[in-house]
């Protein structure tokens, strides 16, 4: 077990290590298989941040420009995907502070560093709305769209993208036993919601 | 049952998923929910939510995807142009300030032959030396600044390349 374990981790490092020589050198093979291997769970991930798809769409592709132009960056040390939605969170903060600077104040509130929703197009359905779309999501959409975006942001990393409790810290800029408290307090609201909706 | 027993069984369940517990507090939850239907059903319950999580769907427009391999692709040859003019450029500039450095006593000596031979005061011919011969070093810098200008355009230009 613990062998199984050692090759695992093994191959994860040298996995990363491989993606980080092919960044430095901007290989455009590596990006496509990496666009192909990632493009669902950044689009996912942007798409709950935002709550917009057009939004979602142009952080998309800014995403993967940024992870060309600052492939040399990335070290290898952290798995590519913490890295990824690093990029991608400093993005979508960025568009939203050039759409809604009066949002900042928000942003430092209670949820520090946590992304308000508000690019929300009027009367159209939001990702939570596609979300209950989906075939297990009967009360999901509902519930997300009433969990704080910062729990919401913190359970969608652990539980959807499987990202480490450090990783996660280090994607949200926040000291790990916040993002722990965050994820206890979230989980439990999550569980509220979605037991209350069943009720 | 104290209700003490079952806020610890409860952060329990939720530390099995958030950080996972210890295989003592393991054997501890397990015997705790085999007789605690309340417990067991908020074990339940976090189960469903994040199961229902995980299985969240959404729909990406695979033209998206295409558009930015493509995006990517270009910006990739852009940039690889890009540092290949560069390294060329630098290169330039460095063999300038070899070749300046180099030539600076033959230069030397030149400018004092032809500032002798035409009766010049020497304080005049040095300094026309001092002010012709880091000529080629400033004109391969102005090449290279002007080239970063125009290569910070073209970032402008791919910014705006349609989406």
């Amino acid at each position: 077990m613990g062998a199984t374990i050692c090759w695992f981790v093994n191959t994860m490092e040298k996995e990363a290590q491989e993606t980080a020589r092919g960044l430095r050198h901007g290989d455009p093979d590596l990006l496509d298989r990496l666009i192909q291997q990632y493009h669902y769970r950044l689009f996912r991930y942007l798409l709950m941040l935002t709550g917009n798809r057009e939004a979602a769409e142009d952080l998309f592709q800014e995403t993967w420009i940024r992870v060309l132009e600052r492939g040399h960056q990335y070290n290898g040390k952290w798995r590519f995907e913490a890295w990824l939605f690093t990029i991608a969170r400093n993005l979508a903060i960025d568009l939203l502070r050039r759409r809604q600077p009066q949002s900042l104040d928000a942003l430092l509130d209670i949820h520090r560093n946590a992304i308000p929703l508000g690019l929300e197009a009027p009367g159209s359905p939001t990702p939570f709305d596609m979300a209950s779309q989906s075939e297990d999501g009967e009360h999901l959409g509902a519930a997300l769209g009433h969990l704080p975006p910062a729990y919401r942001e913190v359970l969608l990393l652990r539980f959807q993208e499987d990202l480490e409790l450090n990783e996660i810290a280090a994607v949200v800029g926040s000291p790990l036993p916040t993002v722990k408290s965050r994820l206890y307090r979230g989980l439990e609201t999550l569980r509220e919601l979605l037991e209350g909706g069943q009720a | 049952m104290t209700e003490d027993l079952h806020a610890r069984a409860g952060h329990l369940i939720d530390a099995v998923q958030v950080e996972g517990i210890s295989a003592a507090d393991r054997e501890w939850l397990d015997n705790h929910l085999e007789g605690c239907a309340r417990c067991g059903a908020r074990a339940r319950a976090t189960e469903r939510a994040l199961q229902s999580l995980r299985s969240a769907a959404f729909h990406i427009d695979p033209a998206v995807v295409r558009a930015t391999q493509l995006r990517v692709r270009l910006r990739a040859q852009q940039l690889r142009e890009q540092q290949s003019r560069m390294r060329a450029l630098w290169v330039s500039c460095a063999l300038s300030w070899v070749l300046g450095v180099v030539s600076a006593p033959l230069l030397w000596r030149g400018f004092e032959w032809l500032g002798r031979s035409v009766a010049l005061p020497d304080s005049v011919w040095q300094i026309a030396f001092f002010l012709w011969w880091p000529v080629p070093a400033v004109v391969a810098g102005g090449v290279l600044a002007w080239w970063r200008v125009r290569a910070s355009t073209e970032d402008g230009y791919t910014a705006s390349l349609p989406r």
